[in-house]
């Protein structure tokens, strides 16, 4: 059962098998395979419940409001700012998130294996993960048809330079290109975990605690024993004074990359012997190119996130897009007053195509410093080779966008906002560019942060996701995978997600 | 409503948006009543970084035009936005950037600036609504 705020009228205290803090892409599998093994499990989720009917209506700022974690106003702190949003919600980040779904680079998975310690998970064992998730989350290529004029144009472009391109495989269902994934899909096409894991563990009996925020992990001679939290107003975040205590034989920390080590930082370091919580944090940033067509590009509508180029992704740099609704194109576009107002004027001639970079010599933390609410402070400094490839990608999508028929286009280089000639491109390239130059970059895929490696010196969790330093407490999300992916990181969350629940499933059976 | 919100959100409010060709004019207590709730839903620092941006605007147009900002006209303010958006210093820059974000979002996001571009939310829900994807493989969704 799924218990809103509303159902709880006084404190919870009760046991299960196993308890799960955070509904997202590692908390939901987990609960879902667990719970179809016969154990029993209490998933805890800071966030509310919403109603595809009811809350999804198209209308991003409401949706920053109640399903992102401080209403989409979470900036890492560093040269640039980058905007780095996180779900609140049942299903986590992936009730907001565009539903691509791509499985990880294997050289990645050759670097987890030679530099963290991690070949037992071997290639044919993600491919068998990845091949049923695919199955579970219907997963299929975008449909041209629905993708919209925006990825067409841009794919047009990037087949016209001969780019190796194509559609982006998503997990979405009869998906009808309303445009406006990231805000919450209102034709239930999406399977984020709202509506596919959590579902079915429901069916399987798990109970889902909604408003609820865990506060600590209790433990006893070295091992988790369950947790302690409370639950919350899911819009002001004051406590409503009803307070939840459990015990388990294995809890899981699912909270996500960023709010993960915050929890442990917050609870004096627990699993932190090497460290490392909080340290290594790769967002894998990305910057965007506007461009001004002759043609109708009729944003928003469409698949946000329908098409790709990856000429350049053993680089580093993949390219994918893109449209947003005009409140967030504004943003997009640098500039104010009537200068801004006549760009916006031409908003239905735009199209927006971003690019995502690998992470290599950037720095990120994320810290536990004072600050009013509870809210962990990230801090990011974009660095040499990772500017150079912000630069490199944003000269790519010129190049794909002026290949398309685009008049003009904007970017987010200071100095350079604006290109409209073969001179332009060239001062841009020439130029000297400073990751300060950046008027705008944004990020989507935390990782990290409590890694996983096989060495406990240098690492948070094992590969089976259980800590070094507590037992019977996992680490089952973003936060565990040792670097970026390489592409958007769900289904390898996920995937990892699905093996953790094996070892945890080893670990109560031999419990029995 | 916050006193201080209202007034320099109005003050700020045609500097940013500007005055878009073809479009409704703002309508100013529901978009700053709009930036409050965006305000009280977010992080507890935005409004204050805020109101510093919005003092340090304001205080770089008089400095940078010579002038008190109530003898400023709309086009020297605008000018400034501008300049500073164009500048390769983060710190100058972030003052326009911060002001800019919830004053461009109040007006963007009204369903009747939407509409002429191109963008109607409403009709689109009605759409999605009449549809419902089941999970169900072996029939097709209504
Ligand atoms: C706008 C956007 C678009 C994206 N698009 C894609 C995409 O197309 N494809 C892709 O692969 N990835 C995408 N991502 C990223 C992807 O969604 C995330 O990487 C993934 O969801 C992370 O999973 P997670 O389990 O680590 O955390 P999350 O999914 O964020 O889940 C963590 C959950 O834990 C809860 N929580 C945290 N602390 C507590 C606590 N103390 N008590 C109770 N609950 C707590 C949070 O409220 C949250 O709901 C996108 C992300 C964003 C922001
Ligand atoms: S494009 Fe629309 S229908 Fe398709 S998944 Fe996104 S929100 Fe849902």
């Amino acid at each position: 059962m799924i218990f809103n705020l509303d159902d709880i009228k006084g404190d919870v205290k009760r046991s299960a098998d196993v308890v799960i803090i955070g509904s997202g892409a590692g908390g939901a599998p987990l609960a879902k395979e667990l719970s179809g093994e016969g154990y029993s499990v209490i998933l805890v989720e800071e966030g509310a419940k919403f109603d595809r009917e009811k809350d999804f209506n198209l209308n991003p700022t409401q949706s920053f409001m109640r399903m992102y974690r401080d209403a989409g106003q979470t900036l890492t702190l560093g040269v640039p700012f980058v905007l780095l949003p996180l779900g609140k919600t049942l299903g986590g980040t992936t009730t907001i998130n565009s539903g691509t779904a791509l499985r990880m680079l294997r050289p990645i998975l050759k670097k987890w294996h030679t530099f963290h310690g991690l070949s037992d998970i071997t290639e044919e064992e993600l491919n068998l993960l990845y091949a049923h998730l695919e199955e579970y989350l219907f997963v299929q290529r975008a449909d041209p048809e629905v993708a919209g004029p925006v990825a067409r144009t841009f794919l047009a472009g990037a087949q016209k330079l001969g780019l190796s391109s194509g559609w982006l495989p998503r997990n979405a269902k009869e998906c009808e290109g309303y445009g406006t994934c990231v805000f919450g899909c209102p034709s239930g096409a999406k399977q984020s975990m709202d509506v596919s894991f959590i579902p079915d563990a429901v069916k399987n009996g798990t109970d889902v605690y909604t408003c609820c925020r865990a506060a600590k992990i209790t433990t006893k001679g070295g091992k988790a024993t369950g947790m302690t939290g409370f639950f919350v107003d899911p819009f002001t975040g004051k406590k409503t004074g009803h307070k939840i205590e459990l015990e388990a034989r294995v809890v899981v920390l699912s909270g996500g990359a960023i709010y993960t080590p915050f929890f442990l930082l917050r609870q004096g370091g627990l699993a932190n012997s090497s460290g490392q919580v909080g340290r290594n944090l790769e967002i894998h940033p990305c910057v965007q190119v506007v461009s001004l067509m002759d043609e109708p590009m009729n944003p928003p509508k469409g698949i946000p996130q329908s098409s790709y180029v990856d000429e350049f992704k053993d680089e580093g740099v993949t390219l994918e897009g893109g449209t947003v609704p005009p409140e967030i194109h504004a943003l997009a576009l640098t500039g104010a007053g009537n200068k801004h107002a006549a760009l916006m004027s031409s908003y239905p001639n735009m199209g927006l195509f971003g690019a995502m970079i690998s992470d290599t010599d950037s720095w990120g933390r994320v810290v536990n410093l004072p600050r009013s609410g509870y809210s962990p402070t990230m801090l990011y400094m974009l660095k040499g080779e990772d500017v150079r490839k912000a630069k490199l990608s944003t000269l790519l999508m010129s190049e794909i966008w002026f290949a398309a028929g685009a008049r003009k286009v904007f970017t987010p280089f200071a100095g350079h906002y604006e290109i409209s000639s073969p001179r332009d491109m060239k001062a841009l390239e020439q130029s000297k560019v400073r990751a300060a130059d950046i008027y705008a970059m944004s990020a989507y895929h935390p990782v990290g942060t409590c890694r996983m490696g096989g060495d406990p010196e240098s690492s948070v969790v094992k590969h089976t996701c259980e800590t070094w330093d507590v037992e019977d407490l996992y680490i089952c999300d973003g936060s565990a995978l040792p670097t970026s992916a390489g592409v958007n990181p769900q289904l390898t969350i996920m995937a990892i997600s699905m093996r953790c629940a094996g070892f945890i499933d080893d670990r109560l059976s031999n419990k029995k | 409503m916050d006193p201080f919100l209202s007034k320099y959100s109005e003050d700020l409010m045609p500097v940013f948006v500007g005055d878009p060709p073809a479009l409704a004019g703002f309508e100013m207590d529901a978009q700053i009543g709009f930036i409050e709730d965006f305000m009280k839903a977010g992080a507890a620092e935005f409004k204050l970084l805020y109101f510093v941006c919005a003092f340090n605007f304001k205080l770089l147009a008089s400095l940078m035009k010579l002038k008190p900002w109530s003898r400023l006209d709309m086009s020297d303010k605008q000018a400034v936005a501008n300049k500073l958006f164009g500048s390769r210093n983060p710190l100058l820059r972030s003052v326009v950037v911060l002001c800019g974000l919830p004053l461009y979002i109040s007006y963007y996001r009204r369903h009747d600036v939407q509409v002429p571009l191109g963008f109607d939310a409403k009709a689109l829900k009605d759409e999605a609504s009449l549809r419902s994807v089941s999970r169900d493989r072996s029939l097709p969704s209504k």
